[in-house]
C-alpha cells in the first residue's frame, strides 16, 4: 500500500473515530501512532508518541497557553467583566438597544484580557442578561447579542486560538496578537451597527435604559476600564514593544489581573482555587488536543498527503480566489460540528501549504480569516458553544430563541469577513507597522 | 467497583492540586526572573527550562482530572442520538482503544526515561535531570489511564445490565455518580 493511500485511509479512521464521540485528542494520537507505525514500524511508532508528548509538554513556546488562560479565568472570577459592563452601561444604557450596544463594547474590552470566547461570553452573559431582561429586551436579541460578543473574545488579543494557530505555523504570536485588533474593533463596530439597524427599525426590541449622571459615568470609568488598560498596556504593550516573550507576557497578564483583584479584594482563596482548577483543566484538554495533533501532524507529513494535495490544487484551473472561497466553505460547514480549536488544529497542516505556499496569501492575514470563520462556528447550529454557555446563564430561554437571534450577527460576522478578504491590510497593517 | 470509583476520583483531584500548584509557580518563576532581570540586572539562571518542566507537570498532571470532568472535547452529535445500550457499546469499543493505546504509551514513556536516566541526561543550563519529569509525565498519563479504564467498566456494566446474569450490578456505583461528587 502507497504511503498516500495510508494518509487517506488514516484521515478516514479518524473521521469514523470523532463520530464515535472518542475525544479528538484520542483519535488524533492513536490514528497517528497507528498509521506511523505502518509506515516505518511499532517500536519507532511508540519512541515518536513518547517523544511528541514530552517535547509538547515541555514546549517553551506553549507554555503561553496556560498563563493566558489563567489570566481570561483570574479576570473572570474576579468580577472585572462585571465592572466593565457597568461601565458600558452608564455610558450609553440610555439610547434604544443600549445596553446591547454596551455589551457589545464590555466583551470587546473584556476580550483585551481574556483569550476565550466561552469565557467572555459567560462573564458579560451572567450580568448582562438579567439588565436587559429588567429593560423588557426581546429575548432573541438580548441573549444572541451576548453569544456572539463572545467572539470577540478570540479575536481581539490575547487570544488561545491565535497561540495555537501560530504554534502550527510558526508564524509570530506577537503579530498575530497585532493583526486581531482592527478585524476585532470592526466586528465590534459591525455587531453594533446590526443592534442600531434593528432597534430603529423595532424600539420594542431593545427599549432604553434610564441615563446615567456624568458623575456616575466617572465613578463607572474607575470601575473597571483603567485596570483593563493597565494590565493590557502592560502585558500585550510589553509584548507588542519587544520587552517580554509571549510567555512572560502572559504571565505578567495573569500577575497583574491577580494583583488588581487582591488590591480591590474582589477574588477570594475559593475563587483564587476554581480560576487554577478551570486553568488546570482547559490547558490539558488544549494540550492534549496538541501533543494528538503533533502526532498525527507526523504521520500525514510522512504520508505525504498535504504536499501531494498541495500540488494538486496549484494544477486546479481556477483563479486563488475561487481555491481560497471554497476552503473558507468547508471551514464553515466543519466549525458547525468541530470545536475551533480542534478544527484549527486539523485544518491548517492541510491548508496552510495550499493557502500560503500554492496560493500566495499572507500567512498573518489567513491566520485572522481562519479565527473569524472558525468563530462563526461558536454561534451556529447544532453545535455553536457560545450559545450553550448564554443557554446556561439563562435556562428559561429556549434555545431556538437564542439561535433565532443568531442570524443578524452572523451577518455582521460574514459582512466583515468579506471586508477582511476585499481589504487585506485592515489585518496586515499593524503587524506591518510592527515590523518596520 | 464503587472502591475503584473513589479511588480514581481522589487520585485524579490530588493530582489536579499539584498541578494548579505547578500554573502558580510557572507565573511566579516568570515574573521574579522578569523582575530580577530588570532592576538588578541578574536574571534566574535555567528560567526558560524550569518554567517547561513545571509547566509540563501541570499539563500531566491534570489530564485525568479533565478526563473525568469529560473535559477532552468529543463529538457527541451522531452517537448522542444512539439508543443508550448502543451508545455503551461504542464507548466501551473506544475506551478500550483508547486504553490500549495510552496503557502502552506510558509504558514506552517510562521506557524513555530509564533511557535518560542510564545517560544521565541534564538540562543545558539549570543541570536538572530530565528522568524525574518524563516519570512525573508518565504518572499523569497513568492517572488518565485509570480514568478510561473506569469509563470502560462502566460502559460494561451499562452493557449488560439488561442481561438478567449480570442485573445485580449497581448502576449508582458508575462514573456518572463520581463525575456529580466533583464540586
Amino acid at each position: 500500500m502507497s504511503a498516500q493511500l495510508t494518509g487517506i485511509i488514516g484521515t478516514v479512521v479518524f473521521l469514523t473515530l470523532i463520530l464515535l464521540r472518542m475525544p479528538i485528542a484520542y483519535a488524533m494520537a492513536l490514528v497517528g501512532f497507528v498509521g506511523f507505525s505502518f509506515l516505518t514500524s511499532i517500536t519507532v511508532g511508540f519512541n515518536m508518541v513518547a517523544k511528541e508528548i514530552f517535547n509538547t509538554f515541555t514546549s517553551y513556546s506553549l507554555s503561553v497557553i496556560a498563563m493566558f488562560v489563567w489570566m481570561g479565568f483570574l479576570a473572570y472570577y474576579s468580577g472585572i467583566g462585571t465592572r466593565l459592563f457597568i461601565f458600558a452601561y452608564k455610558m450609553i444604557g440610555h439610547l434604544p438597544g443600549g445596553l446591547a450596544v454596551a455589551t457589545q463594547a464590555a466583551c470587546a474590552i473584556f476580550g483585551a484580557i481574556c483569550g476565550s470566547n466561552t469565557a467572555t461570553a459567560a462573564t458579560i452573559g451572567a450580568i448582562a442578561l438579567p439588565e436587559m431582561e429588567k429593560y423588557k429586551y426581546d429575548p432573541s436579541l438580548a441573549t444572541a447579542s451576548i453569544a456572539a460578543g463572545g467572539v470577540l473574545g478570540v479575536l481581539i488579543p490575547p487570544s488561545v486560538i491565535f497561540i495555537v494557530y501560530g504554534m502550527a505555523t510558526e508564524q509570530s504570536i506577537g503579530q498575530l496578537f497585532m493583526a486581531g485588533i482592527l478585524p476585532g474593533i470592526l466586528l465590534m463596530l459591525a455587531y453594533m451597527a446590526t443592534i442600531i439597524i434593528l432597534t430603529s427599525r423595532n424600539p420594542s426590541l431593545g427599549p432604553a435604559g434610564p441615563k446615567a449622571s456624568w458623575s456616575e459615568r466617572a465613578q463607572a470609568l474607575r470601575g473597571g476600564l483603567v485596570e483593563v488598560l493597565l494590565i493590557f498596556g502592560l502585558s500585550i504593550g510589553g509584548l507588542f514593544a519587544g520587552w517580554f516573550t509571549p510567555t512572560e507576557a502572559g504571565a505578567v497578564g495573569a500577575a497583574g489581573v491577580l494583583g488588581v483583584s487582591l488590591l480591590g479584594k474582589s477574588l477570594s482563596w475559593k475563587k483564587f482555587n476554581n480560576s487554577l482548577l478551570d486553568t488546570t483543566r482547559t490547558t490539558a484538554m488544549i494540550m492534549l488536543m496538541i501533543a494528538g495533533a503533533m502526532i498525527f501532524g507526523r504521520f500525514m507529513a510522512i504520508s505525504r498527503v498535504p504536499f501531494e494535495l498541495a500540488s494538486w490544487t496549484g494544477t486546479l484551473p481556477l483563479p486563488p480566489w475561487a481555491i481560497m472561497g471554497v476552503i473558507l466553505f468547508i471551514y464553515l460547514i466543519l466549525g458547525c460540528f468541530i470545536d475551533a480549536l480542534a478544527l484549527v488544529l486539523l485544518t491548517i497542516p492541510i491548508f496552510y501549504p495550499i493557502v500560503v505556499n500554492t496560493l500566495g496569501y499572507d500567512p498573518i492575514w489567513f491566520g485572522v480569516i481562519v479565527v473569524m470563520v472558525v468563530a462563526m462556528g461558536v454561534i451556529t447550529p447544532p453545535v455553536g458553544m457560545n450559545v450553550y454557555i448564554i443557554k446556561g446563564v439563562a435556562p428559561h430561554i429556549p434555545l431556538e430563541v437564542i439561535f433565532k437571534g443568531i442570524w443578524p450577527f452572523l451577518g455582521a460576522l460574514i459582512v466583515c469577513l468579506i471586508i477582511l478578504i476585499a481589504f487585506p491590510a485592515i489585518a496586515t497593517i499593524l503587524p506591518n507597522m510592527l515590523l518596520s | 467497583m464503587k472502591l475503584l470509583n473513589d479511588f480514581v476520583t481522589g487520585f485524579s483531584k490530588q493530582l489536579d492540586r499539584i498541578a494548579g500548584l505547578c500554573i502558580f509557580c510557572t507565573m511566579a518563576v516568570v515574573v521574579a526572573n522578569i523582575l530580577l532581570r530588570a532592576i538588578f540586572n541578574q536574571p534566574i539562571i535555567g528560567t526558560y527550562e524550569i518554567v517547561c518542566y513545571i509547566t509540563a507537570l501541570a499539563i500531566a498532571l491534570s489530564l485525568a482530572n479533565c478526563a473525568i470532568q469529560s473535559g477532552h472535547i468529543a463529538v457527541g452529535i451522531i452517537v448522542d442520538r444512539f439508543p443508550l445500550r448502543l451508545q455503551a457499546i461504542i464507548d466501551f469499543s473506544t475506551n478500550l482503544i483508547a486504553l490500549g493505546f495510552w496503557g502502552l504509551s506510558v509504558w514506552y514513556l517510562g521506557d524513555y526515561a530509564n533511557t535518560t536516566a542510564m545517560n544521565g541526561l541534564v538540562s543545558p543550563t539549570a543541570q536538572i535531570p530530565i528522568a524525574p519529569i518524563i516519570y512525573l509525565v508518565a504518572l499523569g498519563l497513568v492517572g488518565l489511564c485509570l480514568v478510561i479504564l473506569v469509563r470502560t467498566v462502566d460502559s460494561l456494566i451499562k452493557i449488560l445490565a439488561d442481561i438478567p446474569l449480570f442485573r445485580f450490578t449497581d448502576q449508582s456505583e458508575s462514573i456518572s455518580s463520581v463525575r456529580k461528587a466533583i464540586p
